[in-house]
């Protein structure tokens, strides 16, 4: 017989008159259930068989069955049933009619009732199977929904592709995370898929299905573009290919894939190999900083002890200009706050400084930092701050209006007479070699009988712009 | 240990952007008997140098300056047949293929490794001469 979708009677055959005692006339157009009424599990197994049928489009088989019908006369008949239920669908897929072939199994029950009975013992057992078989299968079907939903919502991915073309038939939430949510279920994966083209999968895949060899691989990267007109997505999985094999023969029928995005991961890896380059990089060239600031030091050095006091003092200047620089993330660094750290250790009322506000280059800000602690190690050893009365002052400007390179003037007053020292020391090279060639500038410096002055020109690429 | 000889009065062509690295090496070039052509502690400005046309018979040359890999100039000075010592923080490891035969100063380097790097730099340079 046959159904439509609200399990109304559309076509009957003459052996299903005979099994329900039921005429053509009695059932076509009339509800099933209206006619053969079950409110027990009888019913309500037939019911989720039938919907069972509709909603998957796939065969569902009751293999043994209770389904009482009403007797013509009045009153209930037990009777026991075995029923195939087959989805037929119309020319655009969809399921709009279901065919039940059912046998009447009534009498193989009874049989089984005269089990006592040793020459019917094996028609007795053909039954009892059946019934197993059923109970089994209702478990499964059970088992197989909670396991559909395990790997539906599961964090990896998976997709099964069936034939040597690799047709779709599941994909969980994953998969479709990772494809872009694509509709590719029904498609052969180089249709639904062909950003792949030229990346080697379709080939593993071929492999797979050819050999039954399993292959796969760990943060492989792939390269997807959703749409041809979306921009191109880099994507790092760890996945693997294997084979799915016919149950009965062995014959490999298609291919299971699952695997995890791993692209985050490797994102993060990348990120902290290229942080840890680049810190590696910064100490490495900061210990050759230190060398050379040791090195100069101790070479010009009048005594060991004058030597460790400026060795000191200029490791700790470089220290300062690293603190300013990570007060800002090593983005940069104020001029005003250079200065100010070079003369911490100086009476207020003996400095005039004043400019606007610059911001300093991380490389720049260190440079001129250092620049600055010689100037005021010079100037209190030989200059304005090695006396009770002397003052410093320093201005500071951008020429062009704003737009052009820093200058910086320095000018000592109420020291001790200066004159040009006969022997460059290690701080009138640092700050030459740092002005003129680190920083591309010009350093002019005065020695008068007022006090040392000098003036320091910054280009403006130095200059971070706010 | 082998010491290679170093020539008295060797010319360094040296490209660094920290001045006082750069400083450090001049001292350490000057104890060993050698002639500094340079320092060229800015990109343009080692440019400018080998534009104008240097004579050096040796390069020591850090391999990022400014911020700027310095890959580029080292083709125009092994276009003058100037064999090159990179020197970087980065190690080896920071040295593309091409130029994996050169010798590396890792830094901090000390006057010895200055004298191996160029030493091996000039064997290096002899060899592909004759």
């Amino acid at each position: 017989m046959v159904l439509d979708p609200d399990f109304n009677f559309v076509a009957v055959n003459p052996a299903y008159e005979t099994a329900t005692q039921r005429s053509r006339g009695e059932l076509l157009g009339r509800n099933l259930f209206d006619v053969f009424p079950n409110d027990g599990e009888g019913g309500q197994l037939l019911r989720a068989s039938f919907r069972r049928v509709f909603d998957t489009g796939k065969p569902d088989t009751l293999a043994y069955i209770r389904y009482d019908l009403a007797r013509p006369g009045g009153g209930l008949e037990e009777r026991f049933w075995t029923a195939v239920h087959m989805p037929l669908a119309d020319e655009h897929g969809t399921v709009g009619h279901l065919l039940q072939n059912t046998v009447d199994v009534t009498d193989l029950v009874r049989l089984r009732e005269a089990a006592s009975l040793p020459f019917r013992l094996a028609e007795t057992r053909l039954l009892e199977r059946a019934r197993e078989a059923e109970e089994q299968r209702r478990a499964l079907l059970d088992e197989s929904a909670d396991f559909r939903r395990l790997f539906q919502q599961a964090p990896g991915f998976f997709a099964v592709l069936c034939g040597p073309d690799h047709v779709f038939t599941f994909t969980n939430d994953a998969y479709m995370r990772l494809i872009g949510r694509r509709q590719v279920i029904g498609k052969p994966i180089r249709e639904a898929l062909p950003d792949l083209a030229g990346q080697g999968f379709y080939e593993l895949l071929d492999g797979v299905y050819q050999t039954g060899q399993s292959t796969g691989g760990e943060a492989v990267r792939l390269v997807m573009r959703n749409a041809p007109d979306e921009p191109p997505r880099e994507i790092f999985v760890d996945f693997s290919y294997d084979a799915i094999r016919d149950r009965d023969d062995g014959r490999i029928t298609g291919v299971f894939v699952q695997g995890m995005d791993r692209t985050e991961a490797v994102r993060t890896q990348r990120r902290q190999r290229l942080l840890l380059d680049e810190l590696n990089h910064r100490v490495k060239n900061t210990l050759a900083t230190v060398q050379s600031i040791a090195s100069q030091t101790l070479r010009s050095a009048r005594d060991l002890a004058s030597g460790r006091a400026d060795f000191e003092a200029r490791i700790l200047a470089l220290s300062n200009a690293h603190n300013l620089l990570s007060a800002q993330e090593w983005a940069s660094a104020e001029l005003a706050e250079v200065i100010a750290g070079t003369f911490s250790a100086f009476d207020p009322a003996r400095l005039d400084i004043d400019g606007p506000r610059v911001t300093l280059a991380p490389k720049a800000s260190i440079s001129l930092a250092l620049v600055m602690h010689e100037l005021c190690t010079n100037a209190s050893k030989y200059g304005a701050l090695s006396c009770e009365r002397g003052t410093v002052r320093i201005r500071w400007w951008i020429e062009d209006g704003g737009s052009g390179p820093l200058m910086i003037e320095w000018t000592e007053r109420g020291g001790p007479p200066t004159r040009q020292p006969e022997r460059r020391g290690f701080g009138s090279r640092m700050i030459g070699g740092v002005v003129t060639g680190e920083l591309g500038g010009a350093f002019d410096a005065a020695y008068d009988r007022e006090g040392f002055s000098c003036r320091i020109k910054v280009p403006e690429d130095a200059l971070v712009q706010d | 240990m082998t010491q290679n000889p170093i020539p008295q009065g060797l010319s360094v062509f040296v490209i660094e952007d920290e001045a006082l690295v750069a400083l450090n090496l001049e001292s350490m070039l000057d104890d060993l008997g050698c002639k500094v052509v340079g320092p060229a502690m800015r990109f343009e400005r080692a440019e400018q140098m080998l534009e104008e046309g240097i004579s050096a018979d040796v390069a020591i040359v850090d391999v990022n300056i400014g911020g700027r890999k310095i890959f580029e100039l080292a083709d125009k000075i092994a276009a003058r047949d100037i064999p090159i010592v990179f020197a970087t923080g980065y190690g080896r490891s920071g040295i593309p293929a091409e130029w994996q035969a050169s010798p590396v100063l890792q830094k901090p380097y000390t006057d010895q490794d200055v004298r191996n790097a160029l030493g091996a730099a000039l064997a290096q340079a002899g060899q592909a001469g004759a």
